[in-house]
């Protein structure tokens, strides 16, 4: 039994009844057990699964109608509401909050029988690029666990990458699936906004943040979207489309394609060499499946970093609100605090990244800044919309390397504030403009891996998976040497 | 040169579901915490679903208050810490990136003066709050949400108010207003609520909250006006600041250092797409409006010959305009009116008394055909009426079990009048003297009958008995 | 330029309580400094693109009570109320 198996070789593998749903489960939980101290992807292990697996088991030998999952054990961010689980967003302000309710996505993969295998770790409140700002303590990178594994979804990559379970549900709001999925070497989709509904993710910035799956293969990503997405009257955001099929037509090639290099993410100064390189030889790739390649330019990318620290610390410093530790949270009576006082005292378990940002959420919308920051930044957010619409008109995709740099050690980024930031320059584009974007694992070099990013016009997923499975075809990635 | 501006708020009570979730509109009945959900109460992951008809009501109102609405309207965050507040923020309506608000520069008339409406806009009500404990020290502050997310409709006004009593007729054109519109329950307990603002002499403006009433606003606007034209008599600085109506002492008082952040952070809320109401949609709205009630008064004073102020009062009032308009035919428009307004009144004047009242439409206009047949005199009207709010007896019914029927008898009548003289010597010798006080003998005889005898034969009988 | 009073003022607002305020100055001077990159685009005449619904695609007015009752997953006091600290 292969944990690194797919999971649709997963579901062909338990109809075929080369395994039981209980024995892959089961082998899954010891895989956890045995990785997770190194690696730490996850900050609650499910111990109702191997129970689930065995109801599953029972129905498929009644020869009942099985759900299309099949079981299959898949973990969940550790921000979005699973009802009865306490949901913390790897903070200690949620340390005590149990969700009242499961959200849209992760219901609908538990309707379609998948067993959520339990929750993964992130940066508190999903801000930051590296997990290391769980309050929870950090994720590893299981390709070598000196290194950080990208984030926010760190513990969500690393749970896919180190197969202790064969998928996971991230969220990006800045990079944050598409990030770690490079970073560890697996296939990370931000799907387009309205797409997934958000109903049970836990919000930092709501006007960009999608929920997208993290999977082993880019067939997978599409097996799981397609459960996934779809309209919600519980999310007025999500939008109507009609539902395909992704996996539909998936593997018709590129040949003949428009494919657009963005050069403001591939030729700055901030590329490392190893991924230039690898961005070149994908490139190439490209090139060879038939695809005509061309460099072309967006040119509001330079702005769109700050542009978009500026409207997400101006949203979370509104959505945390709410974390006043009066209706729920942590242990903290109020006796003898007033009002005021005692919330300041309570949100002192903030860590400090996500204190930074209230202060910066404090500053820039209010009535002194908001004109001079929000107010351009969502002018910025227009206009590299209208760039990367009309750049569709011409191109079927825009590629660059999902993160200029490799994967790098603990405590080396997170001192400058600026340099730090700037690690998101390639993929905030894909959230401010609501595009799909997709990072493919490409080359590992000096066993750290490397990612490409394709991105395809609004609701065009379908045509997006078909640029990633062709890319993929053509890659052979080592094991995880974990 | 004294200035009044006027924020309402008003609860759209006819409304069946809160403004972002399915949970009641009204809060009244629950037991505390029994009317919340994910959405109203702030838990983690939860999103705000607006409530279409909230809209549709939002936008009569601002037709009715003759505002511009726009093609598109959007939410914004309003930031601040409170118990009350869920989320720690109040989605609420401005206007920003041109008119996003759902009415803007409407205006409505006030005994012939024009009042100008800034702004109207969709917001959600917060929680209550509840205190506990005798003391200061062990006093605790509890919070009940079953309120949080209950529409609102924020009414702004210009400044426009010149005294208090300008104020309280308005609140009242208003009131009936929204209630004729079946958008509210003005009537219900914390249904409306007003913030004012006052300045003098082009000064400073002061915002006066936390008023309890109407009745109080009016007194709150007078205390205020009056503090501050003292203060200028003696050339002492107004502040502009926010002062708090203190009921039991009957001041206001400033609220300097229990204020909220003037820093509201406002900024669009993404969760709900902007939505547009085409024009299509806004004629339709239009149309099926109610009818306004200077419109209802006009035609109830041409098409039915109505006396103004008895049109005035059907009209304002849409309990009595819907009982009018249902109990009345061609002919017995008029009579059906003044019953209305004049025996009925009294015994309907309260919600409690309209909420238990049993009197149907049809009980009306039965009683006013039978007057004009004269089956009963127009003086047993209001005890028919008081059976019929209190037992939903018809009129048949009424009339067998009581004895209501009109005496006309002239024996049975020839009767009691001869009792009544007797006991009457000096009125019957003062009648002899001065026909005119023959009245008085009159509503003896009236009384004694309770009412039944029938009036122009008891005049008869007792001028011939007078011998005058 | 960001001063002392201007941090502990926003720190106050957004109920953050931090004791190191010079720290913090630096870091947001730094950050507002590099978001003042967003005055060289040429954003000018750019209209806001936003997202948009219709009225009649909005939720229907319908009372649907909760399937379960809030209150029992909350911090409460005589399980009916949730405390707030003392107002000032």
């Amino acid at each position: 039994m292969d944990l690194g198996i797919s999971a649709l070789n997963y579901v062909t593998s338990i109809k075929n009844g080369d395994f039981t749903v209980e024995e892959f489960i089961e082998k899954t939980l010891e895989r956890i057990k045995d990785v997770d101290e190194k690696v730490h992807a996850f900050l609650q292990v499910s111990d109702t699964a191997l129970e689930k697996a065995n109801k599953i088991d029972r129905r498929i030998k009644s020869n009942d109608k099985i759900g299309k999952f099949y079981g299959m054990p898949i973990s969940v961010k550790d921000n979005m509401c699973v009802e009865g689980t306490i949901t913390t967003c790897a903070s200690k302000v949620l340390e005590n909050f149990i969700a009242p309710y499961t959200g849209t996505a992760v219901s609908r993969l538990e309707s379609d029988d998948a067993i959520i295998i339990g929750k993964t770790n992130l940066d508190e409140f999903a801000m930051g690029l590296s997990t290391e700002f769980s309050a929870y303590g950090p994720s590893r990178n299981p390709w070598n666990t000196d290194f950080v594994p990208g984030g926010s979804s760190g513990g969500s990559a690393v749970s896919v990458s180190a197969n202790e379970c064969i998928a996971s549900l991230g969220s990006d709001t800045g990079g944050s699936i598409r990030n770690p999925a490079s970073f560890c070497s697996v296939v990370g989709l931000k799907p387009t906004y309205g797409l997934v509904s958000r109903y049970g993710l836990i919000s930092y910035a709501n006007s960009i943040e999608q929920i997208g799956p993290m999977t082993r293969t880019v067939e997978d990503s599409a097996f799981l979207l397609n459960s996934i997405s779809g309209v919600d009257s519980n999310d007025n955001t999500t939008v109507e489309k009609s539902h395909h099929d992704y996996l539909q037509n998936i593997d018709v090639g590129i040949s003949g394609k428009n494919i657009g290099i963005v050069s403001e993410m591939t030729n700055s100064d901030g590329v490392s060499t190893e991924v230039m390189n690898a961005t070149n030889n994908a490139i190439k790739t490209f090139e060879k499946l038939g695809a005509n390649c061309e460099e072309m330019s967006l040119g509001s990318v330079p702005y769109a970093v700050a542009a978009y620290y500026t409207i997400t610390s101006t949203e979370a410093g509104s959505n945390l609100a709410r974390y006043d530790n009066i209706r729920y949270g942590y242990d903290f009576d109020s006796e003898g605090f007033e009002f005021n006082s005692y919330i300041s005292k309570a949100r002192k378990k903030l860590g400090p990244e996500v204190t930074r940002r209230m202060i910066l959420g404090g500053f820039v919308p209010s009535a002194g800044y908001a004109g001079k920051y929000f107010l351009k930044a969502l002018k910025v957010k227009s206009k590299l919309t209208t760039e990367i619409d009309n750049a569709f008109k011409k191109f079927d995709f825009l590629i660059s390397p999902t993160v200029p740099i490799q994967p790098f050690k603990f405590g080396e980024k997170i001192e400058d504030p600026v340099s730090f930031m700037l690690i998101d320059f390639n993929t905030v584009t894909a959230n401010l403009t609501g595009k799909p974007a997709i990072s493919v694992p490409y080359e590992n070099s000096n066993g750290l891996p490397i990612g490409i990013q394709i991105m395809a016009n609004s609701f065009e997923e379908n045509k997006l998976f078909q640029a990633a499975y062709a890319l993929e075809k053509t890659v052979d990635l080592p094991e995880v040497p974990l | 040169m004294v200035k009044i501006g006027l924020e309402i708020h008003c609860q759209l009570t006819k409304l069946k579901s809160k403004l972002f979730c399915s949970c009641k509109a009204d809060y009244r009945e629950f037991e505390p915490n029994m009317n919340i959900c994910p959405i109203c109460s702030g838990i983690p992951g939860s999103l705000p679903l607006l409530n279409q008809s909230a809209v549709e009501k939002a936008t009569t109102i601002a037709m009715a208050l003759n505002c511009e609405i726009p093609e598109k309207i959007a939410f914004f965050r309003k930031n601040y810490f409170y118990p009350d507040l869920p989320k720690n923020f109040q989605i609420t309506q401005l206007n920003a990136y041109g008119d996003t608000s759902i009415g803007s520069r409407g205006k409505i008339s006030v005994n012939n003066k024009e009042i100008r409406i800034r702004r109207i806009q969709l917001e959600e009500d917060p929680g209550r709050l509840i205190y506990e404990g005798a003391t200061e020290r062990t006093k605790i502050t509890l919070v009940d949400y079953n309120r949080a997310g209950t529409p609102l409709v924020e009414i702004v006004t210009e400044p426009d108010f010149e005294n208090p009593s300008e104020v309280r007729i308005f609140l009242n054109i208003l009131s009936d207003l929204l209630e004729n519109l079946g958008v509210s329950d003005p009537g219900l307990e914390g249904a409306m609520r007003a913030d004012a603002n006052v300045s003098i002499e082009g000064g400073v403006k002061v915002e006066i909250k936390n008023i309890g009433s109407f009745h109080d606003l009016e007194k709150a606007v007078h205390f205020e006006i009056t503090r501050q034209q003292s203060l200028h008599e003696r050339e002492i600085e107004i502040i502009q600041e926010t002062r708090h109506w203190d009921d039991r002492r009957k001041i206001t008082v400033s609220s300097r250092g229990k204020e909220e952040e003037g820093e509201y952070r406002y900024f669009l809320e993404s969760d709900i797409p902007w939505v547009n109401i085409r024009s299509d949609k806004k004629d339709q709205l239009k149309t099926t409006m109610p009818e306004n009630i200077s419109s209802k008064k006009e035609r109830y004073i041409s098409k039915y010959s109505i006396a103004p102020q008895v049109a005035d009062i059907l009209a304002s009032d849409k309990y009595y305009s819907e009982l009018f308009e249902k109990s009345h035919s061609e002919n017995d428009a008029k009579d059906i009116a003044n019953l209305i307004t004049t025996d009925l009144m009294g015994l309907v004047d309260t919600r409690e008394k309209r909420d238990s009242s049993k009197l149907l439409a049809t009980h009306l206009s039965e009683l006013v055909d039978a007057i004009a047949k004269k089956r009963i005199t127009r003086t047993s009207a209001k005890d028919i009426l008081q059976d019929m709010v209190k037992t939903g007896n018809s009129l048949s019914v009424i009339l067998e079990k009581g004895d209501l029927n009109q005496i006309s008898n002239r024996d049975e009548l020839s009767q009691i009048i001869s009792d009544v003289l007797s006991n009457e010597e000096n009125a019957a010798n003062e009648a002899r003297l001065k026909p005119e006080t023959i009245n008085f003998l009159v509503g003896k005889v009236m009384q004694k009958t309770k009412g039944k005898a029938d009036p122009i034969v008891t005049l008869e009988i007792l001028k011939e008995k007078l011998g005058i | 330029m960001v001063n002392e009073d201007e941090i502990a003022n926003v720190a106050n607002l957004m109920r953050i309580d931090i004791e190191d305020h010079s720290v913090h100055i630096k870091r947001v001077q730094k950050m507002l400094e590099y978001f003042d990159i967003l005055d060289k685009a040429d954003i000018g005449s750019v209209e806001l693109l936003v997202q948009e619904t219709d009225l009649e695609k909005l939720r229907t007015d319908d009372h649907i009570p909760y399937e379960k009752n809030i209150i029992d997953f909350l911090k409460t006091y005589k399980e009916k109320y949730v405390k707030a600290p003392k107002m000032n």
